[in-house]
């Protein structure tokens, strides 16, 4: 079969999986609950997709997905509404979105910002999942080919490049990595049946569940940390008025704006695998070098909004490349999303595209009509949005507790699960008073059993030798970009050190 | 300066943390057939790992000097570029932020005990009666919707078994 009728062919039955009108409701569900989650400061994405993932237990698997990306999407783009018209940005992909939305908003132009969001989120998320499409099987088949040491190469690449731009730190980013291997080798021992820290505990023969340890270092750790802010006063608010459509000057300054965040926040997220913040950020750097009215940004400027928000959705669909493909998450979110497959026992990955067409094709359509939803809902209901920042702190926290506790508790019916929640709480609340990032412990948890067991086949085939990493070339170009990225933020004190020492060399 | 003590202590505590690992990885028990890798090795290697950075993090905290500003700098222009999530208020309630953390270990406690639709009815006014009290009744009616009419809704609609505790009577 040729490439375009296969193509054809996947297209066609990914829009009869997800078009069923029971996935069509879960698309919708999905992509309301997620903007409801962006919208509400204090609960991220991460949080989000964490805490509803037990509503996905009774589903199935192409179901679960569908609300999950629904999710997903919508948190990624819900977070930019509060962005422009509070100045509070819903999640940390849509900080830089305040700058320049908000002060569009303070001009009484609030309606063509959210509308450049929205519109910018759409095309740009509309591009990933084309891309995804054209990419994704390609990329999976050569993913095919590789063996154990290479997907042991690049589970240690992908941890280490999404390590190195977790937080300010590395060496507590790289700690708290490690920390969720630690925590992902407690339970049984696959290959040799042997019980791993589990202090003779019987619960804790099958390992700590990744939900347990998510819900309790994102969402009760937020319960702790906006506590101690409660008696935060009221921000101001500004309402929208005029006309929420662009005018044709609008247009024209969309466009570029818009064609350039969607390919570079494409290219972080899709091929470099760094999150969605990240794209936004270099989204704003590149307006502020290639854009025509740069002197404007930061006072109110379109291209402020359009090209942020293009970036961080685009990326965000990029992310779901490698996790389709390479089962190895970009971000935090996406790591959720694969600790949540692997416990309804679909392993992502390249075999994933192959063996389970109707599934991977089944929820690539239901991001693009989910895309559309997102349009059509977010636009006329914006003033419904703003409402929900009227919910009194104190109750959502009690909310994020009851939500918290009703989900860890459904997934195994355990109790000692409640309080090694609350426990892991009180740990997410100490690692971000120290500025220890949380989402790679999540990354570390999900991949730390594939990756030990791959590190060990690799070491059947080469006899226990470790040059089997070194010796295969896709291996060692991913070892080494692990290396880049881990050493990256050193290179300037060592540069210096290394021209101090030149020129402190007497001349001979 | 009080940020430092807390820093202090903390790559204190991640030491004998990483330590404490370490010395557990090297006590699993080898399986009874020999394998090419003992189920101990992959833990060895992290606890190695850890141990390392909790002493670098140790080094970064115990060491002086103006050489540190200067780094400090670099740090936050990097922050800046990778967009990291902003630090937060170190001026924590503790008083709230105790309570918080005895309602949930309440919480957790009586889960089970009391049922799901009674405990969540309990801790919801707890939170409520000492975060703010100056919408009683709109918050009560809240919490009894999110924790009866809710336990209904679950058991019922969505076949998802919670605890019934005390209220067993009153299942279907």
């Amino acid at each position: 079969m040729d490439f375009l009728g296969q193509f054809w062919n996947n297209v066609a039955l990914g829009f009869s999986v997800a078009g069923t009108p029971f996935n069509l409701l879960l698309c919708f569900v999905g992509v309301f609950l997620g903007t409801l989650i962006g919208v509400l400061p204090g609960i991220g994405p991460m949080t989000g997709v964490a805490l509803l993932i037990p509503l996905t237990f009774s589903l199935q698997p192409s179901a679960a997905i569908i609300l999950m990306a629904g999710i997903y999407y919508g948190a990624m783009y819900g977070g930019s509404t509060t962005s422009i018209l509070v100045n509070t940005p819903g999640e940390s992909s849509s900080v830089v979105t305040c700058l320049d939305g908000y002060q569009m908003a303070k001009k009484g132009r609030a309606g063509p910002a959210l509308a450049a969001a929205a519109i910018g989120s759409f095309v740009a998320g509309t591009f990933a999942t084309l891309m995804l499409m054209l990419f994704g099987p390609w990329v999976a088949g050569i993913a095919l080919n590789f063996g154990p040491p290479e997907f042991f190469s690049l589970m240690v690449a992908g941890l280490t490049v999404v390590t190195s731009l977790a937080g300010r730190s590395l060496v507590k980013a790289l700690f708290a990595t490690l920390f969720g291997l630690a925590i992902a080798t407690m339970g049984i021992d696959n290959q040799s049946a042997v019980p791993r820290f589990t202090f003779g505990n019987p619960e804790l023969l099958d390992g700590l569940e990744f939900l347990v340890v998510a819900i309790g270092l994102f969402a009760l750790c937020e319960v702790f940390v906006n506590l101690a802010d409660m008696k935060e006063a009221v921000q101001e608010r500004l309402s929208i008025k005029g006309s929420l459509w662009l005018t044709k000057e609008d247009w024209k300054r969309f466009v570029p704006s818009c064609i350039r965040g969607t390919l570079s926040g494409f290219f972080v997220g899709g091929i470099a695998g760094a999150g969605a913040a990240v794209a936004s950020f270099v989204s704003y750097g590149l307006e502020k070098k290639a854009s025509k009215y740069r002197d404007e940004l930061g006072s109110g400027a379109i291209e402020g909004v359009t090209g942020p928000e293009s970036a961080n959705n685009a990326a965000a669909g990029g992310a779901l490349i490698h996790l389709l493909c390479l089962g190895i998450p970009g971000s935090g979110t996406t790591a959720i999303m694969l600790g949540a497959l692997l416990m309804i026992g679909l392993q992502p990955g390249p075999l994933l595209f192959t063996q389970q067409p109707a599934f991977v094709w089944g929820l690539i359509a239901s991001m693009y009509i989910g895309n559309v939803m997102l349009l059509v809902l977010n636009l006329p209901l914006v003033g419904m949005w703003v409402k929900l920042l009227d919910v009194p702190l104190y109750l959502l926290l009690m909310f994020i507790t009851m939500f918290s506790f009703l989900g860890v508790y459904t997934m195994n019916n355990s109790v000692q699960d409640l309080y090694l929640m609350v426990g892991f709480g009180v740990i997410g609340y100490l690692m971000k008073r120290l500025d220890i990032p949380a989402s790679p412990v999540i990354l570390g948890i999900v991949l730390g059993k594939l990756m030990e067991e791959k590190m060990r086949q690799s070491l059947v085939i080469s006899d226990g030798s470790v040059m089997i990493f070194l010796n295969r070339p896709i291996s060692l170009f991913l070892l080494f970009l692990a290396v880049v990225a881990i050493t990256n933020p050193y290179w300037k004190p060592i540069g210096r050190a290394i021209r101090r020492l030149f020129r402190g060399a007497p001349a001979r | 300066m009080k940020e430092k003590r807390e820093e202090r202590i903390a790559s204190v505590v991640l030491i004998v943390f990483s330590a404490t690992y370490l010395a557990g990885a090297f006590y699993i028990p080898m399986p009874v057939f020999k394998q090419q890798l003992g189920p101990g090795a992959f833990p060895i290697a992290t606890g190695i790992g850890m141990l390392s950075l909790a002493c670098i993090y140790a080094w970064q905290q115990f060491r002086g000097g103006a050489k540190v500003n200067e780094e400090n700098e670099e740090v936050e222009k990097r922050a800046v570029i990778i967009g990291a999530e902003e630090k937060i208020e170190k001026k924590a309630d503790l008083k709230a932020m105790g309570f918080m953390l005895a309602a949930m270990l309440f919480y957790a406690f009586a889960f089970e005990r009391l049922g799901y639709a009674i405990s969540t009815f309990v801790v919801f006014m707890a939170g409520v009666l000492y975060l703010d009290r100056r919408h009683l009744v709109r918050d009560a009616v809240i919490a009894v919707i999110s924790s009866f009419v809710l336990y209904y809704i679950f058991s019922i609609f969505l076949r998802v078994n919670l605890p019934a505790g005390p209220l067993k009577f009153l299942e279907f």
